[in-house]
């Protein structure tokens, strides 16, 4: 194919200005990060009076236990997240065609309203609902008598944990939910009813018929939801603030702090741009899935 | 089984989903809900009062009183929110007609670099965004806010419309231009209606991202309550008043009534552009 000269002109004077925003503030940013880390900055960002220091805040960075048990919980909790999401967005998602049509509308109402909350405002009502002493959550547990006491949810290391997967699942499986549904619409009705009816039978025909056609679907949305598990900061940062310690920063979360807390610009950027690096190796995946859209041709 | 039996089991399994459902999505919303009309300091009173004995509406005339205007957060929302719709369309309509329909040079350079600006993470664009807008004098304004924004958006929405756009035959494009119409007026009269809808499901995309953006406005706002949106108000209020959870709780429930009542409105729209956007 032959670009036109005009053509080629009006084009790119049309994507011009996008394109220059992008570069301002996306692109532009990312280099100026990039330089921040190879920087011995300290509570200036003034890197062109600081002290080049190469990879050496790479090399101190990578030689803390810090950084590692960071990174580790950043990708476990990705991992343990996007599976749960995935799996309770299905889960949703079948539900909306399983139940009769009168009462389809309102389903999807109620899975979309956690969609509608700010993530940070979600993480406070979360911290509120697991409140150790006036909290639901415990409260009911010590009423069913699992537990004698009330957990102390945000103070114990592994609850803490197990709290910031709950409340990010909650708006995530609903973002999932609806992601799968566009999947699923694209099957004949008839096939998924038969395999959300009777029984055993069902999840066999699920996992047989159903799970492969949307297979494309779940694949998309798993990378999608990878990278911004990844590079997850508003609920970390409204539910425990990286608390108990550090026991539950992100990457983000734990760089946002450096930053702007601790104004350790160097220190900061690297965890930055590892947190980049880790996004951007799934969005290889996922570009290389999406550009078949590129030509916008049906 | 006769079939009336097993639509009849068929309907109460879907109330008994739609009840399990209802409690995981909203018990949150009332838990806060039930919070904001106990008296202040009911709120910690063991055990545990799940309706409060005396409900009051007290801790809204606090939060929406002189002391927190915490409506004047949903202003501030609506003003980032909309300037950023109004930025990321204007510049998003110009792309993606030239991604959809014009053969030019740098076409793919542009999709991919969309793509790739589409999932950088907040946390690698902070810091540099922060220093430009202290040196730009944009700190603690609306502009520090909408701007970055409005780029945010620009990927999502340009695939959008031109998915869009991609759907006008160039037929009727020639057609107009042959019965005498310009260009400029090719495109306004012909072109865009058909993209209208793309444009305003993008529009209601962009409009949530931004409203429930928190890192950026907590970043540059620097506790100037006189700029703080809705994300950033509802945090320091919980931050500031940590032993005053009633107040929190009526802060947040006026907040979100007004996303959620628009979430809901516009929930084909949404649902739709999401899927459009970003999985095809």
């Amino acid at each position: 194919m032959v670009a036109d000269r005009l053509e080629t002109r009006v084009g790119v004077a049309l994507v011009a200005p996008a394109v220059i925003g992008l570069l301002v503030l996306n692109y532009y940013p990312i280099i100026q990060s990039t330089l921040y880390s190879l920087f011995a900055l300290d509570s200036t960002t003034d890197w062109l009076s600081a002290q080049f220091v190469g990879l050496r805040n790479y090399a101190d960075v990578m030689q803390s236990d810090q950084f590692w048990y960071t990174f580790g919980f950043t990708v476990g909790f990705t991992v343990v997240v996007v599976t749960l999401d995935l799996s309770l967005g299905m889960l949703l998602a079948l539900a909306t065609f399983y139940v009769p049509k009168r009462m389809r509308g309102v389903l999807r109402a109620i899975i979309i309203v956690p969609w509608a909350i700010p993530k940070v405002i979600q993480a406070s009502m979360w911290r509120w609902m697991l409140n150790s002493d006036v909290g639901p959550i415990g409260d009911l547990l010590v009423r069913i008598g699992i537990v004698s006491e009330p957990p102390l949810f945000l103070v114990d290391r592994f609850l803490a944990m197990a709290s910031v997967v709950v409340a990010y699942t909650w708006k995530g499986s609903s973002i999932a939910a609806f992601f799968l549904m566009g999947g699923l619409a694209l099957i004949p009705r008839e096939v998924i009813e038969s395999a959300t009816v009777d029984g055993a039978r069902a999840v066999r025909r699920f996992f047989s018929i159903v799970l492969p056609i949307v297979m494309p679907t779940v694949y998309v949305a798993l990378l999608y939801r990878s990278q911004d598990a990844l590079r997850v900061f508003d609920v970390i940062y409204g539910l425990t603030g990286g608390g108990p310690g550090t026991t539950t920063d992100t990457l983000s979360s734990f760089a946002y702090t450096a930053y702007f807390r601790y104004a350790q610009f160097g220190r900061a950027s690297t965890y930055a741009v590892v947190t980049f690096v880790l996004v951007a190796a799934v969005g290889v995946f996922y570009i290389g899935r999406v550009r078949r859209n590129f030509s916008f041709k049906e | 089984m006769t079939k009336a039996q097993s639509a009849h089991v068929r309907t109460v399994v879907s109330v008994l989903i739609i009840a399990v459902v209802a409690v995981w999505s909203l018990a949150p919303l009332v838990w806060i809900g039930l919070t904001s009309i106990k008296p202040l300091g009911t709120e910690y009173r063991m055990p545990v009062e799940y309706w409060p004995a005396n409900p009051t509406l007290d801790n809204y005339r606090t939060v929406l009183g002189e002391r927190f205007r915490i409506q004047r957060s949903v202003l501030n929302s609506i003003v980032v929110s909309s300037g950023s719709v109004i930025g990321t369309l204007s510049l998003s309509t110009l792309s993606a007609y030239a991604i959809a329909r014009l053969r030019f040079r740098y076409r793919t350079h542009t999709l991919y670099s969309m793509q790739i600006a589409g999932m950088i993470p907040p946390i690698v664009v902070i810091a540099p965004t922060f220093v430009l807008m202290r040196s730009l004098g944009l700190i603690r304004t609306y502009w520090a806010m909408i701007i970055p924004n409005m780029v945010y958006a620009v990927p999502l929405s340009s695939f959008l419309i031109a998915s869009y756009f991609a759907n006008v035959p160039f037929e009727l494009e020639d057609a107009a231009k042959i019965d005498g119409a310009g260009t400029l007026r090719t495109i306004f009269a012909v072109v865009l209606p058909i993209a209208a809808p793309g444009m305003f499901s993008a529009g209601v995309l962009a409009f949530l991202g931004s409203w429930g953006e928190f890192m950026l406005a907590n970043t540059v706002s620097i506790g100037a309550a006189s700029v703080e949106t809705v994300p950033v108000a509802v945090m320091s209020l919980s931050r500031a008043f940590e032993l005053q959870w009633s107040w929190v709780a009526a802060g947040t429930v006026v907040t979100l009534v007004p996303i959620i009542v628009a979430v809901l409105v516009f929930q084909r729209t949404i649902v739709s552009g999401l899927t459009a956007g970003s999985l095809k």
